[in-house]
């Protein structure tokens, strides 16, 4: 008997990713739907690699749109970038404690700060857990962003608002996701390699990583 | 003749003057990519910072505004009627001032700031006036009595020798008492001397509202580096490492043996004689003293187990060595029931009762306990943070990083802590202030910090 193995696979998609943004993209298939909706539940954080450029604003944030204004750049420093990103990084860190919902008086909100563990187990607005510039030759420069319940148009406001910042603009050239919550660029499978026998290799390898980590967070 | 009239005026189209001529027009549609890039490449570019572009120094004030402390008449007194009395400002508000400032500092009730030019007006004050404290405010109503509350920054004259020369340092404010430190003219004091803390002689009766009585303090072992204010005590350090104090020494505070007033700087003795100390601090009734090798000497009130450590007296009237051992100290500050250390390392240590930053559980502790440093922002992702300076309010504290952010906690009297909270706070929290923080000086129900702006 002949013919194809699979037919009419249920094929879900974890977090999503745009047309312009390129990276990990999770998908269950067949009975992997319902652990995507368990990883969805348990607030992992997700690591972007956003590279940016200075001098121009545009009115979608990305290199692609309509031009709105060119500005110098020549007094921006790594020094005043890094001044920003320590800002956001509080400001958002701020963030996080308020939304996770925990009454600030108790002794165990306490004990979750100072270990760090504090994150919003619910719904909330987008949120930057860390953030550091990984390059800067002007006029380009390169993010790496850790973040939870964002878009990348988010991503690309946020290049925005730090060119507004250091008092000139910039925009975003490129959003790629490099780990969504245990997935990493290692795991994921190239274009040339969707075929059958590397997927299955691929959902072999994964399945342990994913218990462990739904058994932690879930309990 | 109707014919060739006509026909000369139809074919007489003239041909438009050079300047009006006009191409014939293209058809609109969408740009191509080289229209765009043309397009572009011909926009203006706007320059909004240049290359050397300076950091602005910047004043933000939060907390209670109705004792004028905060400076901003608006809050107490609405100038436009759709404004509403502000009786707290939760949230870091910005002060314009019209120089820049070099040390501020918060009293109860009252603040004072100072810049370190040669101008004629170096210190401002704003706030309680009742005790002179921001020297004679004259009145513009009545030419012949002062004001007791001044809403806005209003300069401070000084009986100065040279007063385009000599520059103020420092500023210290007490309970109804503060001191400025210059340069060259010793220490000016102001206020209550109700109890000597001013350093001159008790007049029994003294009224100390109204009064344009500013004293000058020059007698010291040499220069004055440092001043502080108790509350209602004073302190001054030396270049030479001495500690000199007067005023109220029912709890020990002046720390020279007895318990009564001093109204004459006197020179400290006890543990810290011949001690090189660097840093003296004080708020309350209780004061530590930090020398050159990094050790803490404390004297004073002990009723909140600040000095347990060495006695079980509840009022030391001598400096004491308080062998903690967590390593070499930095900086302390002293709050009313509380105080705080910074070590070498970076590490920030608190004690005493209250509020101490370790969750509600710990209310108090004789022996210092260590705050963990990620609650200051310190991570795996960025390991280099650390607490660079500790301040003390009455019953809150403050740490500075040395990435310019600023934690609060303690308790939350009228909105002091600048959170945007009301509620108390038990383990250290940001406090988001547009740009870097340099310095705070922290009062009893409101606080003012000096910020550069981050560009």
């Amino acid at each position: 008997v002949r013919g194809p193995r699979f037919r009419r696979l249920k094929i879900g998609a974890g977090h999503r990713l745009d047309v312009k943004a390129s990276g990990v993209f999770v998908l269950g298939i067949g009975h992997g739907n319902k652990l995507l909706t368990d990883l969805y539940n348990c607030h992992l954080t997700k690591v972007y690699t956003v590279g940016g450029l200075f001098g121009k604003a545009t009115d979608d944030f990305s290199d692609t749109g309509k031009l709105v204004e060119k500005t110098t750049f020549d007094h921006i420093t790594r020094e005043k970038l890094e001044r920003i990103l320590a800002v956001i990084q509080g400001t958002n860190h701020k963030a996080l404690l308020m939304h996770s919902n925990i009454d600030m008086k108790t002794q165990e909100a306490y004990e979750l700060a100072v270990k760090g563990l504090i994150r919003p187990m619910g719904k909330s607005p987008p949120i930057i857990t860390a953030i550091r510039c990984l390059q800067l030759t002007l006029p380009e420069f390169q993010l790496e962003i850790h973040c939870l319940h964002e878009t990348q148009q988010y991503l690309r406001k946020i290049v925005h608002e730090i060119g507004l910042e250091l008092k000139s603009s910039a925009v975003c050239t490129q959003v790629r996701r490099i780990r969504d919550g245990v997935f990493t660029l290692d795991d994921a499978l190239l274009r040339t390699q969707w075929n059958l026998q590397s997927i299955q290799n691929a959902i072999w390898d994964c399945q342990l990583k994913v218990k462990t980590e739904l058994e932690k967070t879930l309990g | 003749v109707s014919a060739a009239m006509w026909g000369a005026l139809r074919g007489a189209r003239r041909p438009p003057p050079p300047a009006l001529r006009r191409g014939l027009a293209k058809p609109a549609g969408p740009r191509s990519v080289r229209q765009l890039r043309e397009a572009e490449e011909a926009a203006p570019v706007f320059q909004y910072a240049g290359k050397a572009a300076k950091r602005k120094d910047r004043i933000f004030v939060w907390g209670f505004s109705y004792s004028g402390a905060l400076g901003v008449p608006s809050f107490v007194k609405p100038d436009v009627g759709w404004k509403k009395p502000r009786r707290i400002q939760t949230t870091p508000y910005r002060l314009e001032t019209a120089e820049k400032i070099s040390s501020v500092a918060c009293g109860y009730g009252f603040t004072l700031l100072s810049s370190n030019t040669t101008d004629i007006t170096k210190v401002w004050g704003m706030g309680l006036n009742k005790d002179s404290q921001l020297g004679f405010q004259r009145s513009i109503r009545d030419r012949t009595k002062g004001y007791e509350y001044v809403l806005e920054p209003s300069p401070i004259p000084l009986p100065l020798e040279k007063p385009q020369q000599t520059r103020v340092l420092q500023v210290s404010c007490g309970r109804a008492h503060s001191l400025i430190l210059t340069d060259s003219e010793g220490v000016f004091t102001m206020g209550n001397n109700s109890y000597g803390q001013c350093g001159r002689k008790v007049v029994e009766d003294e009224t100390y509202s109204e009064s344009h009585l500013i004293h000058q303090l020059k007698e010291f072992d040499s220069t004055v580096v440092q001043v502080v204010c108790g509350q209602d005590h004073s302190l001054f350090r030396t270049k030479k490492g001495a500690v000199y104090a007067c005023g109220w020494g029912a709890d020990g505070q002046t720390g020279l043996g007895h318990y009564n007033i001093t109204s004459v700087p006197t020179k400290l003795r006890g543990d810290i004689a011949g001690v090189n100390i660097i840093q003296v601090s004080s708020y309350g009734d209780c004061c530590l003293a930090v020398s050159d090798e990094g050790d803490v000497f404390g004297w004073g009130n002990s009723e909140y187990l600040q000095l347990a450590s060495v006695t079980e007296t509840t009022q030391v009237n001598i400096p004491r060595h308080l062998p903690f051992k967590i390593g070499k100290i930095k900086e302390a500050a002293c709050g009313g029931t509380g105080n705080i250390v910074l070590t070498e390392e970076g590490n920030v240590f608190v004690w005493g009762y209250g509020i101490l930053g370790k969750g509600p559980n710990l209310i108090e502790t004789a022996v210092p306990e260590m705050i963990p440093p990620s609650l200051f922002g310190w991570s795996g992702f960025s390991p280099d943070i650390r607490v660079a300076h500790v301040r003390c309010g009455l019953s809150q504290f403050a740490a500075l990083t040395n990435r310019g952010e600023l934690f609060v906690w303690g308790k939350n009297l009228r909105g002091c802590l600048g959170t945007g909270r009301m509620e108390d706070q038990y383990f250290p929290w940001r406090v988001t202030v547009p740009g870097e923080v340099v310095d705070v000086a922290c009062g009893v129900d409101h606080m003012v910090s000096m910020v550069k702006s981050f560009t």
